[in-house]
C-alpha cells in the first residue's frame, strides 16, 4: 500500500469496527542533521520517522492512538483499541471533526537537502566564529533539513496532502577567558534555502560579538522602576506569554486574563500582532490545523485590540466562541516609527533585555525572571552588560505600557519582530 | 516491542558501533472539570545505530525493524561517520571500552487495567474534589504514563535490556479570589506502570486536601518582599537546585563547552555540609524514581558523587567526554527515543540529608521565607539559576506566617551553596521531572530542606 492507501485503509477499518466519525493523519519525516559539540563538527545524523494518528468518535465519545508500525495487522488491532477507548470515555458534544473542504495538495520547496552545501555553510560559520570571536566557544549547533510528507483525511471527506522541506540552524555559545565565563546565549534561524551565510542571517553576528563582552558584567545596584527594551530574540518569550492565554485550556477553565477582552484594548495602540503560517513573509509554515482545517493568516491583536482567541474546534464548541483560522505561531509584529538608536537615546534609565530566564506568568499576569545577556542603559547610552539582575511586572499592565517600537525588525524565519520598549517595569539588582 | 537478537548484526559493524532497538509507549488521560479533554495512547518504536570513526559520529534510525532495514541503518550510520571523519579528521583516539550486561524489567506483574478502569479512577478523584473542595472554580486531572523499553548491543560486547515505566497523576486546582484566579498543581506518582503506582484513589485524598488548603492560603497570601533573604528551600526546590543549577554545569559536555564548573574541580564550592550525588538506580537502599543500570553506550551506570563535603569531586560523563578529560565513564549517556543519539544526562540527582530538624530550621529564621514548590527552573553556564516558586510561606520570628503569591528566586549556585547553614535530616524525591537538553528525558530530583540565602524577585 502507498501512503494514501494506508490512510484510507485505516479510516475504513475504524468505520468498520464501529467509529461514527474518524480523523486519520499519516506523517513521514526524513531528517538530515549536522551537529557541532564544543567547537567540533562531531555528528551527522539521518533519521526516518513515521507516525499514524487514528481518532474515533462514537456517541460524542473520543479516543486516539498514534503508532509508527503500518502493517495491516497492526492497523487492524489499533483500530479496535481506538474504538474501545472511545467507548470507554465520557460523552462530550464538543468532540467533533472538521467539516468537508475542497481536496487540496500543498507544496513548499525545497523537498530535498543540499548536503554538501549544508556542510559548506557549517564549516564557513565555524571558521568565521573561530577567527572573529576566539574567546567564544560554539557549544552546540544543530543544523538540520527536515522533509515532511503529511496526509490528512476524515470521515466528513477532508483530504489534504502536504509536502514540504525546511532548513533549521540553532547555535548556542559561551565565552571563556581564563576563569571568567559568560552566560550562554543561543539563536535560531529557519530558512528555505542556503543562499546566505549564517553569519549574515538575522542578528547572529551581533549576538556572537556580544558574548565575549559579557565576560565582564556588573550588577545593577538596588531596585528601580525603569524602561525595558525587549530585543527580537527575547520577544518570542513575551509573545508566548501573551498568546498562551488565548488557547483552549485557559478559555475553557476561565483562567485567562483576556477572557472578557475580545474586541477590547489589551495593548498600546501601536501594537499589531499577526500569525502568518501561510504567508511567504515567514519561512516556517503550516497549511492545515491539527483539527483538519486549511490554515489562513490572521491578525490577533490590531492597534492594541484583541481580534481573536486561538481556539481549536473543541475549545470553540465547548465555549460557544469562534474557532480561530490558525493555531498561532509564525508570528509577526508590525514595525514602529523610531530607529533602535533613537529608542536607546531616549531611555533615561533601564535595560536592554536580550534573554529572559523566567517561568510562565501567574494566572493574573504577574511575572519575574532573570535578565540574561542584557545591558544597562542610562541617559541614552548603553553602559555595561549586567548579571544577577531581575525584571518583574505584570504582563497585562506591561502590554498597555508600550512606549516605542523600532523601525528595524529581525526575521528569524519563524518569526519577525522589532525591538519594543516597555515602561514601568521593576528592575532589581542583588 | 518485538525483541530481536541484535548480536547477529555484529558482522555488519566495521567501526565502534551501538545498535539500539527501542519502543516508547505513552498513555495520557486528561479530565478538565469532569470532561475528558484528552483520551490518547501512542507507541513509537524503531532501530538506531551510532558509529564512531576517528573522533566523528554517524547516526541513523528507522521505524522499520526488518533485518534489511537494520542492516541499512548500520550502513547509513557508518557512511555518515565516514563522511564526517574524512572531512574533519579529528583523530581523537579510541573510546573507553565498556561491556556491561544486564536485564531489568519493571513491568507490572498485576493484570493490566483497561482504559475504562483508568477513566473510572479519574472519575473517583474528580468526584471527591467536587464534593470536598466546593470553592474551586476549575480542576484538571491528568494521568500520564511513559514506558521506555530498550535493547542495546555494542561492538564492545555490551548487551542490555530494560523496561523502565513511570506513571504520574497531575492535579491542578484553581480558585477565584477577588476576581483573580489562583492555581496550584501537584504531581503524584513514581516508577512503575499504573497498576503498581496507583492502587486505590482513596490513598490520594489526604494529599489532595493538603494541596487544596495550600491553594486557599495562597489565594489569601501576600507578595513576597524582593531582595536577598534567609530562606528554607524544601525538598522540591532543593531537588531542582541539585539538577538545574549544579547538575547541568557538571555534565561533561557542558564542562567541555565552557561551564564555570570546569575551573572548580577539586575546589571548595559549597558549605562542607553539602554532598550532592547523581544516583544511578538505588539510593538509601531503595529504588530511585528513574533507575539506570546500563546506559545507552553500554556502560554500567555508577553513582556519581559530584560534590562531597563541599568539594567539587566529579563530572558526569559519556565515553567521549570521559576520553576528553581522561576521567572514568560514569554511565550518564541516555537517549529519549529510538531516533535520538545518547547525550550526557543526569539520572537521579539529589543533595544528601543533613542533621537538622525542619522545625528547628524554621525557628532559626526571624524574617524570611519557607519555599515549598517550584514550577520550573533554568540555569546558566555561570551557574546563575532561576526557579519559579508557586508555593511558599513567610517566616516571621521563627514561625510560619502567611502564604506568598507566585514569585521567582535566583542566585549563583556556587555562591549560594556556600551560604547553606542547615540541612534537614530527611529527604524526598520528586517523581515527574522531565529534563530538556536537545531531547526530553525523565529524571529524578530530590533533596532535604536546606537553609540558605537567595534573591527573591517581585515588585
Amino acid at each position: 500500500m502507498n501512503n494514501k492507501e494506508i490512510l484510507i485503509y485505516a479510516q475504513n477499518t475504524l468505520l468498520k469496527v464501529g467509529a461514527q466519525k474518524t480523523k486519520c493523519i499519516l506523517t513521514k519525516k526524513e531528517k538530515n542533521e549536522l551537529n557541532v559539540a564544543s567547537g567540533e563538527i562531531s555528528l551527522f545524523r539521518t533519521t526516518f520517522d513515521t507516525n499514524l494518528s487514528l481518532t474515533a468518535i462514537i456517541d460524542n465519545k473520543q479516543g486516539s492512538i498514534s503508532l509508527n508500525k503500518l502493517d495491516k495487522e497492526n492497523i487492524d488491532d489499533t483500530a479496535k483499541q481506538v474504538v474501545e477507548m472511545a467507548v470507554s470515555s465520557k460523552p462530550d458534544e464538543a468532540n467533533d471533526i472538521a467539516e468537508k473542504q475542497p481536496t487540496k495538495e500543498f507544496y513548499k520547496e525545497p523537498f530535498n537537502p543540499d548536503l554538501d552545501k549544508m556542510y559548506e555553510r557549517l564549516v564557513e560559520f565555524m571558521d568565521f566564529a573561530k577567527k572573529k570571536h576566539p574567546k567564544t566557544i560554539i557549544e552546540e549547533i544543530n543544523f538540520d533539513f527536515t522533509s515532511t510528507n503529511r496526509y490528512f483525511i476524515n470521515s466528513n471527506g477532508v483530504d489534504f496532502t502536504i509536502t514540504e522541506g525546511i532548513y533549521c540552524f540553532v547555535v548556542m555559545f559561551t565565552s571563556k577567558d581564563g576563569k571568567k565565563t559568560s552566560s550562554f546565549n543561543y539563536v535560531a534561524h529557519v530558512t528555505k534555502d542556503l543562499d546566505t551565510p549564517f553569519s549574515e542571517c538575522g542578528n547572529i553576528v551581533k549576538l556572537l560579538g556580544e558574548s565575549s563582552e559579557q565576560l565582564n558584567t556588573q550588577q545593577v545596584s538596588g531596585k528601580f522602576v525603569g524602561d525595558v527594551i525587549v530585543t527580537p530574540e527575547c520577544m518570542d518569550d513575551f509573545v508566548g506569554f501573551i498568546t498562551r492565554y488565548l488557547y483552549d485550556y485557559p478559555i475553557i477553565t476561565k483562567t485567562s486574563v483576556f477572557l472578557e477582552k475580545l474586541g477590547k484594548q489589551i495593548a498600546s495602540k501601536s501594537f499589531n500582532l499577526h500569525s502568518k503560517p501561510v504567508s511567504d513573509d515567514i519561512a516556517e509554515s503550516y497549511f492545515v490545523t491539527s483539527d483538519g482545517y486549511e490554515t489562513q493568516d490572521s491578525t490577533v491583536i490590531e492597534n492594541g485590540v484583541l481580534k481573536t482567541f486561538l481556539l481549536g474546534l473543541y475549545g470553540a464548541k465547548k465555549t460557544g466562541k469562534e474557532r480561530a483560522v490558525n493555531q498561532g505561531g509564525c508570528w509577526e509584529i508590525d514595525s514602529g516609527d523610531k530607529t533602535l538608536d533613537e529608542i536607546i537615546k531616549s531611555t533615561k534609565k533601564g535595560i536592554i533585555l536580550k534573554r529572559f530566564s523566567g517561568g510562565n506568568p501567574s494566572d493574573n499576569g504577574d511575572f519575574s525572571g532573570v535578565a540574561k545577556n542584557s545591558y544597562y542603559v542610562e541617559d541614552g547610552k548603553i553602559k555595561f552588560p549586567i548579571s544577577e539582575t531581575m525584571v518583574s511586572g505584570n504582563l497585562v499592565e506591561m502590554m498597555m505600557n508600550i512606549k516605542q517600537i523600532s523601525k528595524e525588525r529581525i526575521n528569524s524565519g519563524y518569526h519577525n519582530y522589532p525591538w519594543i520598549k516597555f515602561e514601568g517595569l521593576t528592575i532589581s539588582g542583588k | 516491542m518485538i525483541i530481536k537478537d541484535l548480536k547477529k548484526f555484529a558482522k555488519y559493524f566495521t567501526e565502534y558501533t551501538e545498535l539500539r532497538m527501542q519502543e516508547n509507549r505513552n498513555i495520557r488521560l486528561t479530565m478538565v472539570n469532569g470532561d475528558m479533554m484528552g483520551n490518547s495512547r501512542s507507541s513509537n518504536s524503531g532501530i538506531s545505530a551510532r558509529v564512531y570513526k576517528d573522533g566523528s559520529w554517524g547516526f541513523a534510525s528507522n521505524a522499520d525493524i526488518s533485518d534489511e532495514a537494520i542492516i541499512n541503518v548500520i550502513s547509513s550510520a557508518t557512511e555518515n561517520a565516514k563522511f564526517l571523519s574524512s572531512r574533519e579528521n579529528l583523530q581523537k583516539g579510541e573510546l573507553p571500552k565498556t561491556n556491561a550486561m544486564d536485564s531489568k524489567d519493571f513491568s507490572t506483574k498485576k493484570p493490566r487495567k483497561s482504559q475504562k478502569e483508568m477513566i473510572d479512577f479519574l472519575n473517583v478523584i474528580d468526584a471527591h474534589i467536587v464534593k470536598e473542595f466546593p470553592k474551586l472554580s476549575s480542576r484538571t486531572i491528568v494521568i500520564g504514563n511513559l514506558d521506555m523499553e530498550k535493547k542495546l548491543f555494542t561492538s564492545d560486547g555490551a548487551e542490555s535490556y530494560s523496561m523502565i515505566p513511570r506513571t504520574t497523576l497531575y492535579v491542578v486546582m484553581t480558585v477565584i479570589k477577588d476576581d483573580q484566579p489562583f492555581e496550584l498543581y501537584e504531581v503524584y506518582g513514581w516508577l512503575g506502570q499504573f497498576e503498581d503506582t496507583f492502587d486505590k484513589p482513596e490513598v490520594l485524598f489526604p494529599k489532595l486536601k493538603k494541596q487544596y488548603e495550600h491553594l486557599i492560603n495562597k489565594s489569601e497570601g501576600v507578595y513576597p518582599v524582593s531582595g536577598m533573604h534567609d530562606c528554607i528551600l524544601d525538598a522540591d526546590l532543593a531537588g531542582i537546585l541539585a539538577h538545574e543549577a549544579i547538575g547541568h554545569t557538571t555534565e561533561g559536555d557542558i564542562v567541555k563547552g565552557g561551564s564555570v564548573a570546569g575551573d572548580y574541580l577539586g575546589e571548595k564550592v559549597a558549605s562542607e555540609m553539602v554532598t550532592l550525588v547523581d544516583f544511578a538506580h538505588t539510593a538509601f537502599g531503595k529504588q530511585c524514581p528513574v533507575p539506570v543500570y546500563v546506559d545507552d553506550e553500554g556502560t554500567k551506570a555508577e553513582d556519581a558523587v559530584i560534590i562531597e563535603d563541599g568539594i567539587l569531586k566529579k563530572f558526569m560523563h559519556n565515553k567521549e567526554t570521559a576520553l576528553h578529560f581522561g576521567h572514568e565513564v560514569t554511565g550518564n549517556a541516555r537517549a529519549y527515543g529510538f531516533y535520538d543519539e545518547p547525550l550526557v544526562r543526569m539520572r537521579n540527582t539529589a543533595i544528601m540529608p543533613g542533621k537538622s530538624k525542619l522545625e528547628d530550621m524554621i525557628a532559626s529564621i526571624d524574617n524570611g521565607y519557607y519555599l515549598m514548590k517550584s514550577s520550573n527552573g533554568q540555569a546558566d553556564s555561570t551557574s546563575e539559576f532561576m526557579f519559579g516558586v508557586v508555593l511558599g510561606y513567610e517566616i516571621k520570628n521563627g514561625k510560619l506566617g502567611k502564604a506568598i503569591k507566585d514569585t521567582t528566586i535566583s542566585g549563583v549556585a556556587f555562591d549560594m551553596l556556600k551560604t547553606i547553614t542547615m540541612i534537614s535530616d530527611d529527604m524526598a524525591w520528586s517523581c515527574g521531572g522531565m529534563c530538556g537538553k536537545k531531547q526530553m528525558i525523565p529524571v529524578g530530583m530530590g533533596g532535604p530542606a536546606i537553609k540558605c540565602k537567595v534573591n527573591i524577585g517581585g515588585k
